[in-house]
């Protein structure tokens, strides 16, 4: 009985899976999702890209948001520091957003207002509070620890041509109940993300349109997430995306955000 | 073409006639399972409606919902405490579960954003998202929560009693269910404080069901205490039930196609069976007419022939005039209206065609012996009731002009009455003063801002435009004007925001609590607040292109007319100061101003169509615009005065009053006819010349009022009785329809029998001087 499920197991592994890796036993689900983060997240030492985002709400009204986004990753424990510079919508030019991300704890954010010339710490409890007034959290930007969740590794398919491991992960405390991940099985970025809410209704899905290499490392250059209750959507388009530029540190604290850094903000 | 003939078949083959009425009858049942109900009451008006759809694009452009339910949580000394905050957060929880609630917009202590100043900085969390157990963690949510006009009066009560949890609901979501579910979720936290649920939804959906409900009490009760009174009438078993079955059988005609044809039963058409109930109360006359013949000839066949030779003619002229005064209903803008009297059209016609056939087939297929006993009290001059009524017609032939004078004395005073008369309505006054929905609503009006949601939507000229200080500097102004009306709770604004975060920014200096002065500055704000709160509270307020503010109003009262009220003081407050705002009312509290108000003018306008309708039908019917012009005195004299009672009662003239003013007139003008009819028929009889011999008029009008009107006092009584169960029901529309459908025929058949022939000797000379037909 046992023989007969592996067998079967490794036959459907054997169909669905096209890469050479295929018949290797599989990673598990949490080194999985790891690896994803990782990739998603993490790439290289230090990534610049201009951000074009799209808010779009039911009756097909649109938002936009064009940035310039900075990012360095510090050291092994995963902390990272975010650059984020708003060059439009017009009338609000020059804001500028920092944010201190620690892997174990709340992050520490300030935002410059240029029409106050001020600078305001922003504290905020809750990672899962939305982006900009997009559809993203800013955990969705910034990347959640593989330990909030537990994951389950629940079948392998192809997606979009893609060869993905499905993983059913689901948080400790979130406004969601359970997360279902297509992670592509070659690149480990996520191709697709169906999140449920406490009813287990989908609240939202995250869809990678288009992943491109950028330098070295594969990216997800446009990305969606829909919110499947409200019918909002939030469409993320990155150019002109490098890694490995050299961004100082410096660059991430109150002086630069008053004065952006024009030798990255362009 | 002869009517007759039908008879006359009838009684040869009764069975043949039963038969086939069973089989057809049998195949309209089997529709029945196919049942659909449309418990919302909301669909009186269609999707497609203006207002429906401007409200869908308001609630569109705004992501708000079309319907909330509050629930409110009071603690006799304040909510302010631990037990209490983590009840609300279990709670709120459990709500967050429940089917049909928008999860993601419930505002509760727990899950409501606040943007506040904390040391140099700005925090942005739930209002609790730890519960605070020390008195100063208490003391510091208590200054959070005051210091806060978007928190004051919506999320906690001046004196910190009361507390409110919002749960707006998806579309198309049963209010009455969730508020259910929510009620049953309540009773697991027990304990000092009191758990209110309340909101349109609550009501209107909870109005719905309980209608349904009582229309599948009313129905069966209001058709055993007809048979009642029938059997008390007639004494037999038989005729009883032969008279229910008429209507059993209409009823399951007309609800049959109804159903089949695909309609839902809506509200209105609930009401079908009670209505066709109290129209097939008509072949009383052929019954009564029947037993006066049976006990004089002995011969059952031919007292059914003569009888249906007799009353044939005013029946089939009542039956028209009933179609007639529902059919009215198929020219209304409403559609489940239009399907109610569809339907009663055709099942009229029907109980008209089993006055033909049905009826005779039954009383021929009755053994003699069963009535001859019963029919042998009948006899104009041995009958108690038909002797006091001969005396009431007498009376009004023999001091006409007292009765006239009388007559116009009450006329006058009901017209002052009329013109007392406010047209209003409001939803949670149709539950009686102890209901649950109305303590509910009653306890959170006076804690808190009003659960009656409006909104006033005001459009600039290009986008962007609400970023502009002068702009939001107008909105502020309309605010404070429309909070000066006694109605109005509490307003909410993009302004609010704005000031809002001016005040955090400048580290909770109260100086800054202002529109700031550039337009830039209130971009950023607004751009700070996207990035910081819900996104959907920002998106409440303002659309999309910044061209659309929207000013949220809560109301005390669900009175259609307070939303009347902010539409004058916005109108008011544009014409004082020249503003680039177009403003334009929206939300629940507008829809159901527009709901009442089409409703009602529908049914004015369907009222007065009958008025026409029915005067046509009696002109045909008498082949005189003279006779129809005495016919209809009664029947106006009768509406007036109802009228004029609920003008001086105080009582608002609301949907149901005009749903019933449309209805009552096809019904009560049938007695009118009957009268007339029946008197010409035996002025032609007896030969006498009524324009010169006032005698044989008096005699011919006391013999009417006697015989026909024992008749007609059977049909008004049986009608009253059947609708005076209504008097009982604990939704006040229906005391409402009880009282006035049980005063409107008995004060009908009262006018009838006492002013038709004191009209009738007064005009005498003008009736049957010229144009008098053969």
């Amino acid at each position: 009985m046992r023989s007969l499920r592996i067998f079967a197991t490794s036959l459907l592994t054997a169909i669905t899976v096209t890469s050479p890796a295929a018949g290797a036993a599989e990673p598990s689900a949490s080194d999985i999702v790891k690896r994803s983060l990782d990739t998603y997240y993490y790439a290289g030492s230090d990534m610049r890209s201009k951000v074009q985002m799209k808010l779009i709400n039911p009756q097909g009204k649109v938002r936009e948001r064009e940035m310039t986004m900075l990012r360095i990753n510090l050291g092994a424990a995963g902390d990272q520091r975010y650059y984020i510079y708003f060059h439009g919508p017009a009338d609000v030019k020059g804001t500028s957003f920092l944010v201190w991300k620690y892997p174990a704890k709340e992050d520490d954010r300030w935002i410059f207002v240029p029409a106050l010339r001020l600078v305001k710490r922003i504290a905020a409890d809750d990672k899962r509070s939305s982006f900009v007034g997009s559809d993203f959290t800013y955990e969705d930007v910034s990347g959640r620890d593989v330990d909030d969740e537990s994951h389950a590794l629940v079948r392998k398919e192809s997606l979009g041509g893609r060869p993905a491991y499905v993983i059913e992960s689901k948080p400790k405390a979130a406004d969601y109940s359970r997360r279902v991940s297509w992670i592509d099985a070659e690149r480990w970025l996520p191709l697709k993300e169906e999140y449920f809410d406490a009813r287990n209704e989908p609240l939202r899905t995250f869809t990678a349109e288009k992943v491109e290499q950028a330098g070295k490392y594969w990216t997800v250059t446009a990305r969606t997430m829909k919110n499947q209750q409200s019918g909002h959507r939030t469409e993320v388009v990155f150019r002109e995306v490098e890694y490995d530029v050299g961004l100082k540190q410096d660059i991430f604290t109150e002086r630069y955000l008053r004065d952006a850094p024009s030798q990255w903000v362009r | 073409m002869n009517k007759n003939a039908l008879v006359e078949f009838s009684i040869a083959r009764p069975k043949f006639v039963l038969g086939a009425v069973l089989l057809v009858t049998l195949a309209f049942a089997a529709q029945l399972p196919r049942i659909r109900l449309d418990t919302n009451p909301k669909n009186m008006l269609p999707p497609t409606s203006d207002v429906r759809v401007w409200n869908d694009s308001v609630d569109q452009a705004f992501a708000l919902y079309e319907d909330t339910v509050v629930v409110g949580v009071v603690h006799p000394r304040s909510v302010l405490n631990p037990g209490t905050l983590e009840k609300v957060r279990d709670i709120t929880a459990a709500i967050l579960k429940v089917k049909g609630v928008a999860g993601r917009d419930v505002s509760s202590f727990t899950t409501i954003d606040n943007v506040s100043a904390e040391g140099a900085g700005l925090r942005v969390a739930p209002l609790v998202s730890r519960i605070p157990r020390s008195d100063a963690e208490l003391q510091a949510l208590r200054k959070t929560l005051f210091e806060n006009p978007l928190f004051v009066d919506r999320i906690i009560s001046r004196d910190e009693k009361t507390t409110a949890i919002y749960v707006p609901l998806e579309k198309g979501a049963n209010g009455k269910e969730v508020a259910d579910r929510i009620r049953e979720i309540l009773t697991r936290y027990p304990g000092e404080e009191q758990y209110h649920v309340a909101g349109d939804p609550v009501a209107r959906d909870t109005f719905g069901a309980e209608m349904f409900k009582l229309m599948g009490i009313f129905s069966p009760i209001a058709g055993m205490i007809m048979f009642a009174a029938i059997y008390v009438m007639f004494r037999s078993l038989a005729l009883a039930m032969a008279m229910m079955m008429v209507a059993m059988v209409a009823i399951v005609w007309t609800m049959g196609l109804g159903i089949g044809l695909g309609f839902p039963v809506h509200i209105m058409s609930s009401m079908a069976p009670v209505f066709l109930m109290a129209i097939a109360t008509d072949s009383i006359h052929i019954f009564n007419e029947f037993y006066f013949r049976f006990r004089e000839k002995a011969d059952k066949r031919r007292a059914i022939v003569e009888t249906m030779e007799a009353v044939g003619r005013p029946v089939r002229y009542t039956a028209l005039a009933t179609a007639a005064g529902f059919g009215v209903l198929l020219f209304m803008e409403i559609v489940p209206v239009k399907v109610f009297g569809g339907l009663i059209v055709f099942g009229t016609i029907a109980l008209r065609l089993f006055s033909f056939s049905l009826i005779p087939a039954v009383l021929a297929a009755v053994r003699p012996e069963k009535i001859g006993a019963a029919a042998a009290g009948e006899d104009i001059a041995v009958s108690p009731t038909a002797r006091a009524l001969g005396r009431l017609g007498a009376l009004g032939a023999e001091w006409p002009k007292t009765t006239a004078a009388v007559g116009l004395a009450l006329i006058l005073l009901a017209l002052f009455g009329v013109s007392r008369i406010v047209v209003n309505n409001n939803l949670v006054a149709w539950f009686k003063p102890g209901s649950e929905v109305r303590i509910a609503d009653t306890v959170i009006n006076r804690a808190l801002g009003g659960t009656s949601l409006g909104y006033v939507v005001a459009t600039a000229g290009k986008p962007d435009a609400i970023k502009q200080p002068d702009i939001l500097r107008d909105i502020e102004g309309l605010q404070r004007h429309l909070e000066k009306l006694p109605v109005v709770g509490k307003t909410t604004s993009v302004v609010d925001y704005v000031k809002r975060i001016n005040r955090v920014l400048h580290d909770d200096n109260p100086e800054f609590d202002a529109v700031p002065d550039a337009a830039d500055t209130i971009a950023q704000y607004l751009f700070l607040f996207s990035m910081s709160a819900k996104p959907s509270d920002l998106d409440n307020v303002v659309d999309y292109p910044f061209q659309k503010a929207n000013i949220w109003v809560q109301l005390k009262t669900w009175d259609a007319a307070a939303m009347r009220d902010v539409i004058r003081a916005s109108e008011e407050y544009r014409r004082l100061n020249p503003i680039a705002l177009e403003l334009k009312p929206a939300g629940i509290a507008y829809f159901n101003l527009v709901w009442n108000h089409e409703v009602l003018w529908d049914m004015v306008k369907g009222f007065l169509l009958a008025l026409v309708a029915v005067f046509l039908i009696l002109a045909f019917a008498f082949r005189s615009f003279k006779w129809a012009l005495v016919g209809y005195v009664p029947l106006l004299f009768t509406i007036l005065l109802i009228y004029g009672v609920v003008g001086f009662a105080g009582k608002d003239f609301d949907m149901p009053i005009s749903v019933l003013s449309c209805l009552s007139l096809g019904m009560a003008v049938d007695f009118s006819i009957h009268f007339i009819s029946r008197l010409r028929q035996r002025l032609v009889e007896t030969g006498a010349a009524a324009a010169r011999d006032l005698a044989a008029l008096k005699e011919a009008l006391a013999w009417t009022a006697a015989r026909p009107g024992k008749g007609i006092m059977r049909n008004a009584v049986l009608f009253a009785a059947a609708f005076s169960v209504m008097l009982f029901a604990p939704l006040t529309p229906y005391i409402t329809v009880g009282a006035f459908i049980v005063s409107m025929m008995l004060l009908s058949a009262l006018f009838v029998i006492l002013y038709l022939p004191a009209l009738i000797v007064l005009m005498r000379g003008w009736l049957f001087g010229t144009g008098e037909p053969k």
